[in-house]
Protein backbone atom coordinates (compact mmCIF):
# COMPACT_ATOMS: atom_id res chain seq x y z
CA UNK A 1 0.00 0.00 0.00
CA UNK A 2 2.82 2.11 0.76
CA UNK A 3 3.99 1.85 -2.74
CA UNK A 4 1.33 2.39 -4.01
CA UNK A 5 1.14 5.64 -2.74
CA UNK A 6 4.79 6.92 -2.08
CA UNK A 7 5.71 9.70 -4.38
CA UNK A 8 8.43 8.74 -6.84
CA UNK A 9 9.59 11.92 -8.18
CA UNK A 10 10.83 12.65 -4.79
CA UNK A 11 13.67 9.85 -3.31
CA UNK A 12 13.33 8.79 0.15
CA UNK A 13 17.04 7.87 1.53
CA UNK A 14 17.11 3.85 2.32
CA UNK A 15 17.62 4.09 5.76
CA UNK A 16 14.12 6.63 6.42
CA UNK A 17 12.21 3.73 4.10
CA UNK A 18 10.99 2.15 6.91
CA UNK A 19 9.57 5.53 8.60
CA UNK A 20 9.02 7.88 6.15
CA UNK A 21 6.98 8.32 2.95
CA UNK A 22 6.52 10.92 0.48
CA UNK A 23 2.85 11.37 -1.20
CA UNK A 24 0.76 14.15 -2.64
CA UNK A 25 -2.49 15.14 -0.97
CA UNK A 26 -3.83 14.32 -3.77
CA UNK A 27 -3.10 10.63 -4.06
CA UNK A 28 -3.69 10.18 -0.18
CA UNK A 29 -7.14 12.26 -0.47
CA UNK A 30 -8.39 10.04 -3.34
CA UNK A 31 -6.79 6.40 -1.20
CA UNK A 32 -9.10 6.98 1.71
CA UNK A 33 -12.30 7.84 -0.42
CA UNK A 34 -12.01 4.51 -2.92
CA UNK A 35 -11.14 2.97 0.00
CA UNK A 36 -14.65 3.49 1.71
CA UNK A 37 -16.80 4.24 -0.78
CA UNK A 38 -20.18 3.30 1.25
CA UNK A 39 -23.40 2.61 -0.59
CA UNK A 40 -27.02 3.36 -0.32
CA UNK A 41 -29.22 0.18 0.61
CA UNK A 42 -31.29 0.61 -2.57
CA UNK A 43 -32.70 -1.85 -4.61
CA UNK A 44 -35.00 -1.85 -7.60
CA UNK A 45 -35.15 -5.63 -9.42
CA UNK A 46 -33.58 -8.34 -9.87
CA UNK A 47 -30.18 -7.04 -10.14
CA UNK A 48 -30.57 -5.95 -6.76
CA UNK A 49 -30.17 -9.79 -5.76
CA UNK A 50 -26.98 -9.85 -7.67
CA UNK A 51 -25.65 -6.80 -5.72
CA UNK A 52 -26.84 -8.77 -2.66
CA UNK A 53 -24.88 -11.49 -3.88
CA UNK A 54 -21.84 -9.20 -4.20
CA UNK A 55 -22.10 -8.11 -0.72
CA UNK A 56 -22.35 -11.74 0.95
CA UNK A 57 -19.25 -13.46 2.01
CA UNK A 58 -18.67 -15.06 -1.68
CA UNK A 59 -17.44 -12.28 -3.25
CA UNK A 60 -17.49 -9.52 -0.27
CA UNK A 61 -18.33 -5.96 -1.13
CA UNK A 62 -16.14 -5.45 2.01
CA UNK A 63 -12.67 -6.00 0.59
CA UNK A 64 -13.20 -2.70 -1.29
CA UNK A 65 -14.15 -1.15 1.79
CA UNK A 66 -17.97 -0.90 0.35
CA UNK A 67 -19.53 -3.44 2.93
CA UNK A 68 -21.12 -0.72 5.07
CA UNK A 69 -24.62 -0.50 3.38
CA UNK A 70 -26.52 2.57 4.82
CA UNK A 71 -29.94 3.28 4.91
CA UNK A 72 -30.01 6.57 4.50
CA UNK A 73 -28.57 9.14 2.06
CA UNK A 74 -26.85 11.12 4.26
CA UNK A 75 -24.18 8.51 5.23
CA UNK A 76 -23.70 7.37 1.48
CA UNK A 77 -21.60 8.30 -1.07
CA UNK A 78 -22.52 6.04 -3.63
CA UNK A 79 -26.12 4.61 -5.15
CA UNK A 80 -26.12 1.63 -6.90
CA UNK A 81 -29.19 2.27 -9.18
CA UNK A 82 -30.15 -1.80 -9.68
CA UNK A 83 -32.76 -2.58 -11.68
CA UNK A 84 -35.98 -1.28 -13.87
CA UNK A 85 -36.33 2.55 -12.85
CA UNK A 86 -40.30 2.89 -12.65
CA UNK A 87 -41.52 6.20 -13.52
CA UNK A 88 -43.48 6.07 -10.34
CA UNK A 89 -40.00 5.39 -8.39
CA UNK A 90 -37.85 7.87 -10.57
CA UNK A 91 -39.17 10.70 -8.05
CA UNK A 92 -37.99 9.02 -5.12
CA UNK A 93 -34.84 8.10 -6.91
CA UNK A 94 -34.05 12.00 -7.77
CA UNK A 95 -35.03 13.34 -4.21
CA UNK A 96 -32.39 10.42 -2.80
CA UNK A 97 -29.66 11.44 -5.04
CA UNK A 98 -30.28 15.10 -3.90
CA UNK A 99 -30.00 13.94 -0.53
CA UNK A 100 -26.40 12.57 -0.81
CA UNK A 101 -23.96 14.32 0.20
CA UNK A 102 -20.96 15.45 -1.77
CA UNK A 103 -18.86 13.87 -3.14
CA UNK A 104 -21.71 11.47 -4.75
CA UNK A 105 -21.35 8.54 -7.30
CA UNK A 106 -23.99 6.59 -9.29
CA UNK A 107 -23.86 3.41 -10.71
CA UNK A 108 -26.37 2.39 -13.05
CA UNK A 109 -26.21 -1.47 -12.67
CA UNK A 110 -27.76 -3.53 -15.10
CA UNK A 111 -29.70 -2.84 -18.59
CA UNK A 112 -32.62 -1.06 -17.40
CA UNK A 113 -30.69 0.96 -15.07
CA UNK A 114 -28.58 1.99 -17.98
CA UNK A 115 -30.61 2.38 -21.17
CA UNK A 116 -34.00 0.58 -20.36
CA UNK A 117 -33.24 -2.45 -21.70
CA UNK A 118 -36.19 -4.56 -22.52
CA UNK A 119 -38.33 -2.09 -21.21
CA UNK A 120 -36.75 0.65 -23.14
CA UNK A 121 -39.98 1.64 -25.03
CA UNK A 122 -42.21 0.70 -21.93
CA UNK A 123 -44.89 3.22 -20.79
CA UNK A 124 -43.90 2.48 -17.19
CA UNK A 125 -40.19 2.56 -17.06
CA UNK A 126 -37.52 5.51 -17.40
CA UNK A 127 -35.50 4.63 -20.32
CA UNK A 128 -32.20 4.67 -18.69
CA UNK A 129 -31.71 6.65 -15.04
CA UNK A 130 -28.98 8.67 -16.45
CA UNK A 131 -31.41 11.00 -17.99
CA UNK A 132 -32.19 12.49 -14.45
CA UNK A 133 -29.37 12.21 -12.79
CA UNK A 134 -25.74 12.18 -13.12
CA UNK A 135 -24.45 8.28 -14.16
CA UNK A 136 -20.03 7.88 -13.40
CA UNK A 137 -20.11 3.97 -13.74
CA UNK A 138 -22.85 2.04 -16.60
CA UNK A 139 -22.52 -1.68 -16.30
CA UNK A 140 -23.98 -3.74 -18.74
CA UNK A 141 -25.74 -7.06 -18.28
CA UNK A 142 -29.31 -8.63 -17.15
CA UNK A 143 -27.90 -8.90 -14.53
CA UNK A 144 -24.80 -8.46 -14.38
CA UNK A 145 -22.97 -10.98 -12.79
CA UNK A 146 -21.32 -10.43 -9.00
CA UNK A 147 -18.14 -10.38 -11.20
CA UNK A 148 -19.22 -7.76 -13.36
CA UNK A 149 -20.50 -5.65 -10.82
CA UNK A 150 -17.19 -5.45 -8.86
CA UNK A 151 -15.63 -4.85 -11.91
CA UNK A 152 -18.18 -1.64 -12.00
CA UNK A 153 -16.97 -0.65 -8.84
CA UNK A 154 -13.48 -1.20 -9.25
CA UNK A 155 -13.71 1.05 -12.70
CA UNK A 156 -15.60 3.56 -10.25
CA UNK A 157 -12.25 3.55 -7.64
CA UNK A 158 -10.35 3.92 -10.70
CA UNK A 159 -12.67 7.20 -11.72
CA UNK A 160 -12.16 8.11 -8.10
CA UNK A 161 -8.27 7.92 -8.32
CA UNK A 162 -8.31 10.30 -11.10
CA UNK A 163 -9.98 13.14 -9.71
CA UNK A 164 -7.93 16.08 -8.37
CA UNK A 165 -8.21 18.02 -5.67
CA UNK A 166 -8.09 21.27 -7.66
CA UNK A 167 -10.53 20.79 -9.85
CA UNK A 168 -13.28 18.51 -8.03
CA UNK A 169 -16.75 20.72 -8.15
CA UNK A 170 -17.52 20.34 -4.50
CA UNK A 171 -14.81 22.76 -3.17
CA UNK A 172 -15.81 24.74 -5.71
CA UNK A 173 -17.54 27.90 -4.45
CA UNK A 174 -20.44 28.09 -6.46
CA UNK A 175 -23.47 26.04 -5.14
CA UNK A 176 -24.59 23.14 -6.60
CA UNK A 177 -28.15 23.18 -7.86
CA UNK A 178 -30.29 19.86 -6.84
CA UNK A 179 -31.45 17.79 -9.84
CA UNK A 180 -35.22 18.74 -10.35
CA UNK A 181 -37.61 16.21 -8.76
CA UNK A 182 -39.67 15.22 -11.90
CA UNK A 183 -43.44 14.87 -11.50
CA UNK A 184 -45.34 12.03 -12.28
CA UNK A 185 -47.58 13.50 -14.84
CA UNK A 186 -51.18 11.89 -16.16
CA UNK A 187 -51.43 8.25 -17.54
CA UNK A 188 -51.53 7.89 -21.20
CA UNK A 189 -55.08 6.84 -20.24
CA UNK A 190 -57.20 7.41 -17.41
CA UNK A 191 -59.64 4.55 -17.10
CA UNK A 192 -62.41 6.84 -15.92
CA UNK A 193 -62.65 8.26 -18.87
CA UNK A 194 -63.03 5.38 -20.90
CA UNK A 195 -66.14 5.83 -22.26
CA UNK A 196 -65.38 9.09 -23.74
CA UNK A 197 -62.31 7.75 -25.26
CA UNK A 198 -64.02 5.05 -27.25
CA UNK A 199 -66.59 7.51 -28.22
CA UNK A 200 -63.88 9.92 -29.60
CA UNK A 201 -62.10 6.81 -31.15
CA UNK A 202 -65.41 5.80 -32.95
CA UNK A 203 -66.05 9.09 -34.28
CA UNK A 204 -62.41 9.32 -35.42
CA UNK A 205 -63.00 6.04 -37.31
CA UNK A 206 -66.41 6.98 -38.90
CA UNK A 207 -64.42 10.35 -40.36
CA UNK A 208 -61.90 7.98 -41.38
CA UNK A 209 -64.29 6.24 -43.59
CA UNK A 210 -66.02 8.48 -44.85
CA UNK B 1 -32.05 -25.84 29.05
CA UNK B 2 -32.25 -22.62 27.92
CA UNK B 3 -29.63 -21.50 25.51
CA UNK B 4 -28.33 -24.85 24.26
CA UNK B 5 -29.77 -23.67 20.35
CA UNK B 6 -27.60 -20.52 21.22
CA UNK B 7 -24.41 -22.49 21.80
CA UNK B 8 -24.98 -24.92 19.14
CA UNK B 9 -25.29 -21.98 16.70
CA UNK B 10 -22.11 -20.16 18.39
CA UNK B 11 -20.17 -23.97 17.72
CA UNK B 12 -20.91 -24.01 14.67
CA UNK B 13 -19.48 -20.51 13.85
CA UNK B 14 -16.70 -21.17 15.68
CA UNK B 15 -15.86 -24.46 14.09
CA UNK B 16 -15.78 -22.06 11.24
CA UNK B 17 -13.08 -19.76 12.44
CA UNK B 18 -11.02 -22.35 13.65
CA UNK B 19 -11.42 -23.65 9.91
CA UNK B 20 -10.41 -20.49 8.21
CA UNK B 21 -6.51 -20.62 9.78
CA UNK B 22 -6.45 -24.44 9.38
CA UNK B 23 -7.05 -24.30 6.02
CA UNK B 24 -4.84 -21.66 5.29
CA UNK B 25 -2.12 -23.53 6.93
CA UNK B 26 -3.27 -26.54 4.77
CA UNK B 27 -2.25 -24.53 1.41
CA UNK B 28 0.94 -23.59 2.80
CA UNK B 29 0.38 -20.17 1.31
CA UNK B 30 -0.66 -21.35 -2.32
CA UNK B 31 -4.29 -20.85 -1.14
CA UNK B 32 -5.06 -17.65 -2.82
CA UNK B 33 -4.69 -16.90 -6.46
CA UNK B 34 -4.13 -20.45 -8.01
CA UNK B 35 -6.70 -22.22 -9.87
CA UNK B 36 -6.68 -25.66 -8.45
CA UNK B 37 -7.26 -24.23 -4.67
CA UNK B 38 -9.96 -21.94 -5.81
CA UNK B 39 -11.54 -25.01 -7.40
CA UNK B 40 -11.49 -26.85 -3.76
CA UNK B 41 -12.07 -23.81 -2.19
CA UNK B 42 -15.27 -23.39 -4.38
CA UNK B 43 -16.39 -27.26 -4.05
CA UNK B 44 -18.60 -29.20 -1.49
CA UNK B 45 -15.28 -30.20 0.43
CA UNK B 46 -14.14 -26.64 0.99
CA UNK B 47 -13.64 -25.26 3.94
CA UNK B 48 -12.43 -21.52 5.79
CA UNK B 49 -12.07 -18.42 3.83
CA UNK B 50 -14.43 -19.46 0.20
CA UNK B 51 -14.43 -15.91 -0.94
CA UNK B 52 -13.43 -15.29 -4.64
CA UNK B 53 -10.35 -12.43 -4.47
CA UNK B 54 -11.81 -11.33 -7.34
CA UNK B 55 -9.99 -8.94 -9.54
CA UNK B 56 -6.58 -11.58 -9.19
CA UNK B 57 -8.39 -14.85 -9.39
CA UNK B 58 -11.84 -15.76 -11.40
CA UNK B 59 -14.79 -17.99 -10.94
CA UNK B 60 -14.08 -20.09 -14.17
CA UNK B 61 -17.37 -19.30 -16.24
CA UNK B 62 -19.34 -22.29 -17.34
CA UNK B 63 -19.11 -23.48 -20.94
CA UNK B 64 -23.02 -21.99 -21.95
CA UNK B 65 -22.49 -18.75 -19.85
CA UNK B 66 -24.53 -15.99 -21.98
CA UNK B 67 -23.16 -12.37 -21.85
CA UNK B 68 -23.13 -9.76 -24.87
CA UNK B 69 -23.17 -11.58 -28.53
CA UNK B 70 -20.44 -11.21 -30.64
CA UNK B 71 -19.77 -11.91 -34.63
CA UNK B 72 -17.68 -14.37 -36.32
CA UNK B 73 -15.57 -14.74 -38.84
CA UNK B 74 -13.54 -17.47 -40.68
CA UNK B 75 -9.77 -16.51 -41.76
CA UNK B 76 -9.15 -17.37 -45.34
CA UNK B 77 -5.88 -18.82 -46.00
CA UNK B 78 -4.62 -15.22 -47.24
CA UNK B 79 -5.28 -13.58 -43.69
CA UNK B 80 -8.24 -11.51 -44.91
CA UNK B 81 -12.05 -12.29 -42.80
CA UNK B 82 -14.45 -13.86 -44.36
CA UNK B 83 -17.85 -12.88 -42.11
CA UNK B 84 -19.85 -15.68 -41.30
CA UNK B 85 -23.29 -12.74 -40.94
CA UNK B 86 -25.08 -12.71 -44.42
CA UNK B 87 -27.06 -9.98 -42.50
CA UNK B 88 -30.04 -11.44 -43.17
CA UNK B 89 -31.74 -9.68 -39.96
CA UNK B 90 -32.72 -12.30 -38.15
CA UNK B 91 -31.47 -12.24 -35.18
CA UNK B 92 -32.63 -8.31 -34.99
CA UNK B 93 -36.09 -9.29 -35.43
CA UNK B 94 -36.15 -12.19 -33.17
CA UNK B 95 -33.88 -10.01 -30.59
CA UNK B 96 -36.44 -8.97 -27.97
CA UNK B 97 -35.33 -5.84 -26.37
CA UNK B 98 -34.43 -4.75 -29.70
CA UNK B 99 -30.93 -3.79 -29.27
CA UNK B 100 -29.50 -4.96 -32.40
CA UNK B 101 -29.08 -2.50 -35.95
CA UNK B 102 -27.44 -4.28 -39.14
CA UNK B 103 -26.97 -2.26 -42.27
CA UNK B 104 -27.45 -4.37 -45.35
CA UNK B 105 -24.45 -3.68 -48.00
CA UNK B 106 -24.80 -3.00 -51.93
CA UNK B 107 -22.91 -4.14 -54.68
CA UNK B 108 -21.39 -0.30 -55.39
CA UNK B 109 -21.18 -0.94 -59.13
CA UNK B 110 -24.71 -3.20 -59.81
CA UNK B 111 -26.36 -2.02 -56.72
CA UNK B 112 -27.81 -5.17 -55.57
CA UNK B 113 -27.56 -6.17 -51.82
CA UNK B 114 -24.73 -8.29 -51.09
CA UNK B 115 -24.81 -11.41 -48.18
CA UNK B 116 -22.36 -9.05 -46.29
CA UNK B 117 -23.24 -6.20 -43.51
CA UNK B 118 -22.21 -3.24 -44.23
CA UNK B 119 -22.73 -2.29 -40.26
CA UNK B 120 -23.43 -4.14 -37.44
CA UNK B 121 -24.46 -2.24 -34.14
CA UNK B 122 -25.70 -3.98 -30.83
CA UNK B 123 -25.98 -1.83 -27.59
CA UNK B 124 -25.01 -3.62 -25.07
CA UNK B 125 -26.75 -1.26 -22.26
CA UNK B 126 -30.21 -2.84 -24.03
CA UNK B 127 -28.90 -6.35 -24.69
CA UNK B 128 -30.59 -8.97 -21.85
CA UNK B 129 -28.06 -11.61 -22.85
CA UNK B 130 -31.11 -14.06 -23.51
CA UNK B 131 -29.14 -15.43 -26.39
CA UNK B 132 -31.82 -15.45 -28.88
CA UNK B 133 -30.07 -13.82 -31.89
CA UNK B 134 -27.21 -17.07 -31.40
CA UNK B 135 -30.10 -19.43 -31.04
CA UNK B 136 -32.06 -18.41 -34.45
CA UNK B 137 -28.95 -17.04 -36.69
CA UNK B 138 -29.22 -20.04 -39.47
CA UNK B 139 -25.32 -19.04 -40.11
CA UNK B 140 -23.87 -19.63 -37.03
CA UNK B 141 -22.73 -16.18 -37.41
CA UNK B 142 -23.37 -14.86 -33.48
CA UNK B 143 -22.60 -16.50 -30.51
CA UNK B 144 -22.73 -15.05 -27.35
CA UNK B 145 -19.43 -14.10 -25.48
CA UNK B 146 -18.31 -14.75 -21.98
CA UNK B 147 -16.79 -11.85 -21.29
CA UNK B 148 -18.53 -9.59 -18.55
CA UNK B 149 -15.97 -7.09 -17.74
CA UNK B 150 -17.21 -4.61 -19.93
CA UNK B 151 -17.95 -1.33 -17.17
CA UNK B 152 -17.46 1.94 -18.12
CA UNK B 153 -17.92 5.74 -17.71
CA UNK B 154 -19.32 6.27 -21.10
CA UNK B 155 -23.01 4.51 -22.53
CA UNK B 156 -23.25 5.91 -26.07
CA UNK B 157 -19.18 5.36 -26.77
CA UNK B 158 -18.29 2.68 -25.13
CA UNK B 159 -20.97 0.63 -24.85
CA UNK B 160 -22.74 0.53 -28.42
CA UNK B 161 -20.67 -2.11 -29.88
CA UNK B 162 -19.94 -1.51 -33.56
CA UNK B 163 -18.91 -4.39 -36.04
CA UNK B 164 -14.85 -3.45 -35.26
CA UNK B 165 -15.65 -4.64 -31.27
CA UNK B 166 -18.52 -7.33 -32.30
CA UNK B 167 -15.65 -9.37 -34.31
CA UNK B 168 -14.39 -12.61 -33.36
CA UNK B 169 -13.00 -14.90 -34.89
CA UNK B 170 -14.67 -18.81 -35.23
CA UNK B 171 -10.96 -20.02 -33.11
CA UNK B 172 -11.97 -17.86 -30.17
CA UNK B 173 -15.40 -19.80 -30.48
CA UNK B 174 -14.10 -22.97 -30.50
CA UNK B 175 -12.64 -22.02 -27.29
CA UNK B 176 -15.19 -20.66 -25.47
CA UNK B 177 -17.58 -23.51 -26.38
CA UNK B 178 -15.57 -26.17 -27.49
CA UNK B 179 -19.01 -28.68 -26.93
CA UNK B 180 -21.11 -26.34 -29.12
CA UNK B 181 -18.16 -25.69 -31.84
CA UNK B 182 -18.14 -29.46 -32.33
CA UNK B 183 -21.27 -30.36 -32.38
CA UNK B 184 -21.97 -27.27 -34.94
CA UNK B 185 -19.11 -28.16 -37.60
CA UNK B 186 -20.44 -32.05 -37.34
CA UNK B 187 -23.61 -30.63 -38.97
CA UNK B 188 -21.80 -28.17 -40.90
CA UNK B 189 -19.84 -31.15 -42.73
CA UNK B 190 -22.81 -33.29 -43.24
CA UNK B 191 -24.57 -30.36 -44.75
CA UNK B 192 -21.83 -29.85 -47.66
CA UNK B 193 -21.40 -33.35 -47.95
CA UNK B 194 -24.83 -33.50 -49.11
CA UNK B 195 -24.64 -30.16 -50.85
CA UNK B 196 -21.36 -31.83 -52.78
CA UNK B 197 -23.50 -35.13 -53.42
CA UNK B 198 -26.14 -33.28 -54.94
CA UNK B 199 -23.57 -31.90 -57.29
CA UNK B 200 -22.12 -34.41 -58.72
CA UNK B 201 -25.26 -35.82 -59.22
CA UNK B 202 -26.26 -32.80 -61.27
CA UNK B 203 -22.85 -33.31 -62.86
CA UNK B 204 -23.85 -36.54 -63.65
CA UNK B 205 -27.23 -36.19 -64.66
CA UNK B 206 -26.45 -33.35 -67.33
CA UNK B 207 -23.62 -35.13 -68.75
CA UNK B 208 -25.68 -38.48 -68.99
CA UNK B 209 -28.21 -37.01 -71.87
CA UNK B 210 -24.93 -36.20 -73.91
CA UNK B 211 -23.36 -38.84 -74.03
CA UNK B 212 -26.69 -41.15 -74.37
Amino acid sequence: MIDELSNPDIPVPDELKASVTITTLDKIYNWSRRSSIWPMVFGLACCAIEMICTAASRFDISRFGMEVFRATPRQSDLMIVSGTVTKKMVPQIVRLYNQMPEPRYVIAMGACASGGGPFKEGYNVVAGIDKYVPVDVYVPGCPPTPQALLHGLIKLQEKIDSQSLRDVRWYKSETNEPVPVPVLGPDLMDPRQYQLIKQRALQAAAQAEA
Amino acid sequence: MYGSGILAGLGVTLKHFVDSYVDDLKFLGQRYYNPASLNQRQGTRGKGVFTVQFPEEKLPTPERFRFIPFLLYDEKPDGTHDDRCTSCGICAKVCPPQCIWIKRSNDPVTGRPVPQPAAFYIDIDICMNCGYCAEYCPFDAIKMDHDYELASFDRTSAHIFDKQKLDKPVAYYASLRPTDYAAEELVRAEEEAKKAAKKADAAAKAAAPATA
